[in-house]
């Protein structure tokens, strides 16, 4: 039975994932910026999860599997992605107040994950599926 | 030379050679930017309708009978549209009785309105570039999303009245929930945040200008933080997404810290927005309507929440998205409601929006394929040519064709 740790998403945009952007989303340089999760340390270890292993991200809104990062600074109970299609699929789309639509900040269940990183083919089939 | 209209600095000392349609050399551009040349030729949107390809006049014929068809229309979009297809965007709408929204509405808006409304004190980045010797990024990451913002004018760079640059003449402060690239130039300027933690913040450096003992655990560091604000002679404070998004839209405690410096010293607020024209499209709707984003022109002129994409995709039944990827960017949920709507695209590059349209209008690449104005985040006009040629048409022109077809 796979460990699952309950953690803060939090999300931002990277450098190398904005120069992929602008070179097209459907890239795999894309991909390999945007599908990925950056782990604490040691909620890495607790998860039995090594750096480049895939995990699963979930919430009640969808679910993702991206590649683990390990954090150099300690960052117990929060993880961080880079906002795309990717962590888009885990947002719920509520309103907090004033109306802004909460797209920072989510809670998630993590675990590792045998599958293979979800394509940006199968993110673009789930947002057109009826 | 050329423009950069990879990200809302708009930068204008570009010097490019092209070779057989694609780029060769450049000059001054940063790594995005380079990445917004080279995708000149990459995944370029060529003209469809029910993803069969079409000619251009055919797909805009399309577009056309969906949003007269429509009795709930949405325009939305227009951070990578020129000055000229955003006021024509806004004039379609009112021709169509529609909603007209951008991504503002769930990113900087009440930011910038802030600042068109006078409420928040603003400047140019040449102001900053001249004077500021504090600056403030807060929830903001230049270096990855603004990667010459330091550089040109807000730490780096010597000014008139900053002669010895970031060396001894400017100091960087960073607040953020993470050590970002940013934090890292910052160095000791950096001030780590829980999430949701602008608001504690923002009170203990309240109190800390107030001569009060702030509750944090470096009470040291913060006292410090307070005696360099007070200090400041130019203080500029950059903000991004982070700190909207931590007030969940309320942006009034920061109002209030912004108020207070500025009866110690002077701090202007420069919003760091996404796109290339973000700036210009919240402030053309502002000047025609008294809104930056989500207004409906269904019966005369309304504005609130209700018309942001994010709630009127409920009983929407079309949308026209213009320069924008909301696909990509928008919480599944809603990714899948406005993908179950008829949809017109009107993009330079193939993306996950497009990909979902019922008709897909290809656009030429402002400042590179084709000319026109464009509002830089801090709020100066720049006007800027095409630099290569290209069969593809320019925005604007595309916009006013629909209009004459509707």
């Amino acid at each position: 039975m796979a460990r699952t740790g309950e953690m803060t998403v939090i999300t931002y945009r990277g450098i190398f994932q904005e120069v992929e952007e602008a070179l097209g989303m459907y890239s795999d340089g894309y991909r390999d910026q945007s599908a990925v999760i950056f782990l604490d340390g040691g909620d890495a270890k607790g998860l039995a999860v090594e750096a480049g292993k895939a995990v699963l991200v979930e919430t009640g809104s969808g679910r993702v599997v991206v590649a683990a990062k390990i954090s150099e600074d300690p960052h117990p109970g929060v993880a961080f992605m880079p906002a795309s299609p990717w962590s888009a699929q885990l947002l719920s789309g509520e309103a907090g107040e004033g109306g802004i639509l909460e797209m920072k900040r989510f809670e998630a269940a993590v675990s590792p994950s045998g599958e293979a990183v979800t394509s940006i083919e199968e993110i673009g089939e789930r947002i057109r599926a009826p | 030379m050329a423009f950069c209209t990879g990200c809302s600095l708009l930068c204008d000392d570009i010097e490019v050679d092209f070779e057989g349609g694609k780029v060769k050399r450049t000059l001054n551009l940063c790594r995005k930017g380079r990445g917004h040349y080279d995708a000149l030729t990459v995944d370029r949107l060529n003209p469809a309708v029910g993803g069969s390809g079409v000619v251009v006049g055919e797909a805009v014929k399309a577009a056309a009978e969906i949003l007269s068809a429509a009795e709930r229309p949405l325009l939305f979009g227009w951070g990578r549209s020129s000055l000229a297809a955003q006021k024509l965007g806004v004039d379609l709408a009112k021709k169509l009785g529609s909603a007209i929204d951008d991504p503002s509405s769930y990113s900087q808006g009440l930011m910038t309105e802030k600042i068109l409304k006078g409420e928040i004190p603003t400047c140019t980045f040449d102001d900053v570039r001249n004077f500021a010797d504090v600056s403030i990024f807060w929830g903001d990451d230049p270096s990855s999303s603004h990667p010459r913002h330091m550089s040109r004018f807000s730490y780096f760079p010597r000014g008139e009245k900053r002669q010895r640059g970031y060396e001894e003449d400017r100091e960087a402060i960073v607040v953020d929930v993470r050590k970002s690239p940013t934090a890292m130039i910052a160095a000791d300027g950096f001030f780590k945040i829980q999430s949701g933690g602008d608001a504690a913040f923002i009170e203990a450096l309240l109190a800390t200008l107030g001569g009060k003992i702030p509750k944090v655990e470096d009470k040291k560091k913060m006292l410090n933080l307070g005696t360099k604000l007070r200090k400041a002679k130019f203080g500029a404070i950059f903000t991004g997404q982070g700190l909207v998004q931590s007030r969940k839209g309320d942006v009034e405690a920061f109002s209030s810290l912004v108020a207070k410096l500025n009866e110690l010293t002077r701090f202007s607020v420069i919003p760091s927005l996404g796109d290339y024209n973000t700036r210009g499209f919240n402030q053309t709707l502002f000047e025609e309507t008294g809104f930056v984003n989500s207004v409906s022109f269904a019966d005369g002129v309304s504005g609130g929440p209700e018309f942001g994409i994010a709630k009127y995709l409920d009983g929407c039944d079309a949308v026209m998205v213009v320069g924008s990827d909301p696909a990509a960017v928008l919480p599944a949920p809603l990714a899948k409601k406005l993908a179950s709507i008829p949809t017109v695209a009107v993009d330079s590059h193939r993306t996950l929006t497009t990909d979902a349209a019922k008709v897909a209008i290809p656009m030429a690449v402002a400042g590179l394929e084709a000319g026109g104005s464009a509002l830089r985040t801090d709020g100066v006009k720049v006007d800027f040519d095409g630099v290569v040629e290209s069969d593809r048409l320019p925005d604007a022109e595309i916009i006013e064709m629909i209009m004459e077809a509707v």
